[in-house]
């Protein structure tokens, strides 16, 4: 902290444009979001007449009313829970463990462990191959399609890894010498000291796993195994894909843009919810890494 | 593989060696199912007599996968009438993989290419079988029309033999079962304003110069408004798609979203490049006429739906193009709420120099794949029997369409009537129950193409005018079959895309002017350079091959 009674008069000067400019940067990621709140209170005529932005027009609750009826919404919404949660489970273990063993400078052959989740980052087999693979191991129409090929996310790995690193080692060290194992270890020593960085590996994986289609939409086959980001999906660009030349005419009629205005409310409610409450390890995760220096 | 909850390290890897083998056979083994031709052995549950007209009816319970295209506006469900009531007349219960609309066409890929394709692939639009041909994956479908005398039926009964040879690979076969139609059906046309016109003295216009003198009286009574702004330039590869295709038919050319490079020139007997034929440029001068004189929104060309349609229903435009639904739900539903007193009606698509036609070739919809798996099933037999009785009968085509007599709807005289208490597409607002989406019916995996009886027998009253006064005029004669083989295809994709962003780039900059009508030469020879005479000459050539191979 700056030891200074007032500050100074540039620091003022910055403190102002810094608020001008932070507000700008609010005002223009909330907006689209206002605007879709406000939609999903709006009447379908005033949405597509274009009379909505910030404030509701035609304010009713019909369309959430018709939403919430929806037992297939309610299901799907259902699943993303229970994937995300499964999933993230799954993949908090094996991240954890991985990224222990590679921060133990005297492990042999670190170099190359550390090689082969790198190789991942740059090349993948390709989507017929993973589907095959998939399908063959008997995992199609499974949580463990959603939550076995996505458990470990490289990038997540090697920030975990530069935390356990820097760690102290005489610390670990101290633990041997009473006499506790290598697992007493990272369960009674490491990972109390590690809640910073696990709450925020916790909220990356959450956010990416409720926030993903494409594994679910690849290997899942039947639509009560969904979860409501491939509603939400199918609710949206199918809707606009309805202009097509020579579509049978039964693909014509559309959903009304207050229902689909309602639905990604609905489906991103809850990461807004749980954001703040996390966010305060994050901070301090940072801060955390900082003062060891 | 098996008990797929418990798997050890050692089946894991088992498993994944395994996988990684299947991948690299998978792609050789397209014709390991015994003679193609001998069917003896594989007609397990099928009819001994099966004939155009009669019910197809399994002699055992069957069951057949199926794809399905999932649409949000009638998300399926397992407990629709339609499969119950198809499993009571015909003994076949369908196992639906049920795929998101928004990504069908990616998950078909890898389903196909991974070799776990259902045995019946649906909703696959001509050209996008093209690609899985070679892979042997998918069934050549004309080798097994023995089986399917309705579609043979239809086939001949609509002289649609020009339609289907459109669709024949260099092996002169086809693998995909297109849906068939009566009479071809026309979607888009221009709508206007009608109570503006009638304020104004104007009658409807019935051809393209009728058009434009409309648009100059509107234009004349307010000066600040552009009298029409169009919409469908975004989410298509082209400006103003409707617009230009329904024009295009004006001047005898495939443009906008029907736009093909190549197409047939009846009078020389060849075929040509369609960017360059003397049709497509006065279209384009039509409507450069039209922008130049502010008669057109020059936004109609980059704009997306909302802000036209925003434009309509805040008066700032008269005219849009429009499809019977998109009237019907949107234009007249809106702008009466908005608007009072306003009326609009859309218009049969108004006449050009090349007279009271429509494009050729519309009468083939979008249809279904085979996969080549189900050869090799002991019941392939039934399943084409259930196909063509299910996609191509009379009864199969009606079922599908309005479902069950006397349960969903009611006929008589050849009109058909929902049931009290069940809506179509928001026909009755109030009733508890919907076509699509509580019975299954109606669904555009099943429900396409027919007699125009049939096809007609859902029209509301405007569209009912609209077709009747389209069905009247003339198709332009479609081209002779000129497949090209896999080499000479990969080259034609090569040169098509270059070929087609150039075309729809200047028409682009000629219509709003940022380029001259006067370098149409010079655009010509641009496209020239781009390899255009070969393209051409390379579908020249494969007719005549194809002639002489196949008479």
């Amino acid at each position: 902290m700056v030891s200074v009674d007032r500050p100074t008069r540039g620091y003022r000067v910055f403190q102002g444009v810094n608020g001008v400019i932070l507000t700008l940067v609010v005002v223009v990621t909330l907006y689209p979001f206002v605007n879709i709140v406000a939609r999903s209170f709006s009447g379908e005529r005033q949405i597509r007449a274009g009379e909505v932005t910030l404030w509701p027009k035609g304010f009713n609750l019909t369309t959430y009313k018709i939403v919430f009826q929806d037992s297939m919404f309610w299901r799907n919404y259902g699943n993303t829970v229970f994937y995300t949660v499964v999933s993230t489970a799954v993949a908090m273990v094996l991240t954890t463990c991985y990224a222990y063993v590679l921060s133990k400078k005297q492990l042999k052959g670190r170099g190359i462990l550390v090689g082969v989740a790198v190789f991942t980052m740059f090349f993948s087999g390709g989507l017929i191959p993973n589907y095959v693979l998939i399908t063959s191991l008997g995992l199609k129409n499974s949580v463990w399609a959603i939550a076995l090929p996505n458990a470990i996310s490289v990038f997540n790995l090697l920030v975990m890894k530069a935390f356990f690193e820097s760690l102290p080692s005489d610390l670990e060290e101290a633990a041997q010498i009473d006499g506790l194992s290598t697992y007493g270890i990272l369960l009674r020593i490491v990972l109390p000291l590690s809640k910073a960085v696990v709450a925020t590996m916790v909220l990356f994986y959450s956010v990416s796993f409720w926030n993903s289609w494409f594994s679910a939409f690849l290997y899942l086959d039947r639509s009560e195994l969904m979860p409501v980001t491939v509603y939400l999906r199918n609710l949206i660009s199918g809707a606009t894909t309805g202009g097509n030349a020579g579509a049978a005419d039964a693909q014509l009629s559309q959903v009304g843009a207050n229902i689909q205005a309602v639905t990604m409310v609905l489906t991103s409610l809850p990461i807004l919810g749980v954001y703040p409450f996390v966010q305060r390890y994050f901070v301090s995760g940072v801060m955390l890494g900082a003062v060891k220096g | 593989m098996k008990n797929a909850g418990h798997l050890s390290r050692r089946q894991v890897l088992a498993a994944a060696g395994f996988a990684g083998l299947a991948a690299l056979t998978g792609c050789g083994s397209g014709d390991d199912g015994g003679d193609a031709k001998d069917l003896s052995k594989k007609r397990n549950g099928a009819m001994r007599e099966y004939r155009a007209g009669q019910r197809f009816k399994a002699a055992k319970a069957l069951s057949f996968s199926v794809l399905h295209n999932d649409n949000p506006v009638y998300p399926m469900k397992n407990g629709w009438l339609f499969w119950k009531e198809l499993t009571r007349r015909t003994g076949v219960t369908l196992k639906p993989v049920s795929v998101p609309l928004a990504d069908y066409e990616k998950k078909r890929s890898v389903l196909i290419g991974s070799g776990d394709a259902p045995f019946l692939i649906p909703k696959t639009y001509h050209p996008s079988e093209v690609p899985f041909v070679s892979s042997g994956a998918i069934l050549p479908v004309s080798d097994y029309l023995d089986l399917m005398p309705n579609f043979r039926d239809k086939v001949g009964r609509w002289k649609l033999e020009p339609e289907i040879d459109s669709i024949r690979q260099a092996d002169g076969k086809f693998y995909l079962l297109p849906g068939l139609h009566e009479k071809a059906r026309s979607g888009y046309s221009l709508s206007l304003r009608t109570d503006v016109l009638d304020r104004l003295g104007l009658t409807l216009p019935t051809t393209w110069d009728e058009v434009y003198q409309v648009f100059r009286a509107i234009r004349a009574e307010y000066p600040d408004r552009y009298p029409f702004s169009d919409r469908w330039s975004k989410n298509t590869p082209y400006p103003a798609a409707a617009l230009f295709s329904y024009l295009g038919q004006a001047y005898g050319v495939r443009a906008g979203w029907s736009y093909d490079n190549i197409s047939w020139d009846a009078k020389a007997g060849e075929f040509v490049f369609t960017g360059a034929t003397d049709g497509f440029r006065q279209m384009i001068e039509f409507v450069r006429k039209l922008v130049a004189e502010q008669l057109v929104d020059p936004e109609s060309f980059t704009q997306n739906d909302d802000e036209a349609v925003q434009k309509l229903l805040g008066q700032k435009c008269f005219a849009i193009s429009a499809n019977p639904q998109e009237l019907v739900q949107n234009y007249r539903y809106n702008l009466e709420k908005q608007v009072k007193g306003a009326k609009i009606e859309m218009i049969p698509v108004p006449l050009g120099p090349a007279g009271e036609v429509v494009i050729g070739g519309a009468r083939l919809e979008n249809g279904v794949m085979v996969s080549s798996k189900a050869l090799k099933s002991d019941t392939f037999v039934a399943m084409m029997q259930f196909v063509d009785w299910l996609w191509y009968s009379d009864e199969g085509q009606r079922f599908c369409k309005w479902g069950v007599e006397g349960t969903t709807y009611t006929r008589s005289g050849g009109r058909y009537a929902l049931k009290p208490g069940i809506s179509l597409m928001g026909s009755d607002p109030d009733a508890p129950k919907d076509l699509q989406k509580d019975y299954g019916f109606y669904n555009g995996v099943f429900a396409y193409g027919g007699s125009w009886e049939l096809v007609s027998s859902s029209f509301s009253p405007d569209e009912k005018r609209f077709q009747d006064a389209m069905a009247r005029r003339e198709e332009l004669p479609i081209g002779p079959a000129h497949p090209l083989q896999s080499v000479e295809q990969e080259q034609a994709s090569l040169w098509e895309t270059p070929l087609r962003d150039h075309v729809t780039q200047n028409t682009l900059k000629f219509v709003l002017g940022k380029r001259p009508l006067s370098e149409w030469d010079a655009y010509v020879t641009e496209l020239k350079a781009k390899n255009m005479d070969r393209l051409v000459d390379l579908h020249n050539q494969a007719q005549e091959r194809y002639k002489k191979e196949n008479g």
